[in-house]
């Protein structure tokens, strides 16, 4: 009994970090920066790398669609959920494939999770405007997925590594 | 309430989680990324020409249509049709959305658009104004647009 209550507020606490991020990323777009529809740092996707390293696919995979639910309640619609969905559903699906590789670093598979988020979120524009113009935007938004995901990359390794291990206790 | 079995409850060792430095199958991943941005970007490269035609979508529906090298003075053009209120500007060669009602303003940071390829995109409004490209018959007998 402990221990699915000790899950459930890991999750809960998981959930609340990644929002909190996502919305502080709002705050500052680097669209300002540079004029690229969909870019953003990514700053929520560390906690699904947390979550996918230290915790499991499932749990990762419950943080991420509570992340995005509840962002879409905090200042999105419905249009955004889809796009913060289908972003983040593909990222998940290729991180937790490629951290089963041998050879790949977070590096790498950060960069992949970011290029996946990229190309799912171009994916829902087309499907939501119903032509393929916003193709245009995804081989700029690939080259940038290479800084970010190496940011965050680098950033999950300090994290993964620095914070302890989550303790299962029985009780 | 159960989350899961047993499996779920133990972390499990990734190997991928516990190195601290690139390896050299990041670098392969990065090189793949970049060969495909690449071939996107040379797949989509459109046909260039004389002729720079800007196409106006509203949710599926043909706005406007300009031939931005045939104008001679800046055009504004009121898109009410959509979510948001919007004002789009073409003059001779080029052309951006001025000011748009839409929260994300990405449309209007983009700015001008003057090459047969590029699109100038508001999802908040679905709105899509694409820029063509056409090799122009050499003698003028008549402009469109």
């Amino acid at each position: 009994m402990s221990g699915s209550i000790r899950r459930l507020t890991r999750c809960a606490v998981l959930t609340a970090l990644a929002l909190a991020l996502s919305v502080a990323e709002g705050l500052v777009p680097l669209t300002i920066l540079f004029p690229l529809p969909g870019l953003r740092l990514g700053l929520a996707n560390l906690v699904t790398v947390y979550a996918l390293c230290r915790l499991s696919g499932r749990e990762a995979l419950l943080i991420l669609v509570s992340r995005c639910l509840l962002g879409a309640l905090l200042g999105g619609n419905l249009m955004s959920l889809a796009f913060s969905l289908t972003g983040g559903l593909l990222a998940l699906g290729t991180m937790f494939l490629l951290l089963h590789m041998r050879g790949l670093s977070l590096f790498g598979v950060s960069v992949a999770g970011a290029a996946a988020h990229n190309t799912g979120q171009i994916l829902a524009a087309m499907a939501v405007l119903g032509t393929r113009a916003p193709l245009v935007y995804l081989p700029p938004l690939l080259l940038c997925s290479l800084i970010t995901g190496t940011v965050t990359g680098g950033a999950c390794i300090l994290l993964v590594h620095r914070v302890p291990q989550p303790l299962e206790r029985k009780s | 309430m159960h989350f899961g079995g047993r499996s779920m409850d133990t972390p499990v060792k990734r190997p991928a989680a516990e190195r601290r430095r690139p390896t050299i199958g990041d670098g392969v991943l990065a090189l793949l990324v970049i060969l495909c941005a690449a071939a996107l970007f040379f797949g989509l490269r459109p046909a260039s020409g004389n002729l720079l035609t800007a196409r106006i979508v509203l949710d599926g529906v043909l706005v406007a249509e300009y031939d931005l090298n045939a104008l001679t003075s800046p055009v504004e053009l009121a898109v009410d049709g959509g979510a948001y209120p919007m004002v789009i500007q073409a003059e001779p060669g080029r052309i951006r959305v001025l000011e748009s009602g839409c929260p994300s303003q990405d449309c209007v940071h983009t700015g001008w658009a003057d090459r047969a390829g590029d699109q100038i995109i508001c999802l908040p409004n679905r709105l899509v104004i694409s820029l063509s490209g056409a090799e122009a018959q050499t003698d003028f007998d008549a402009v469109t647009g």
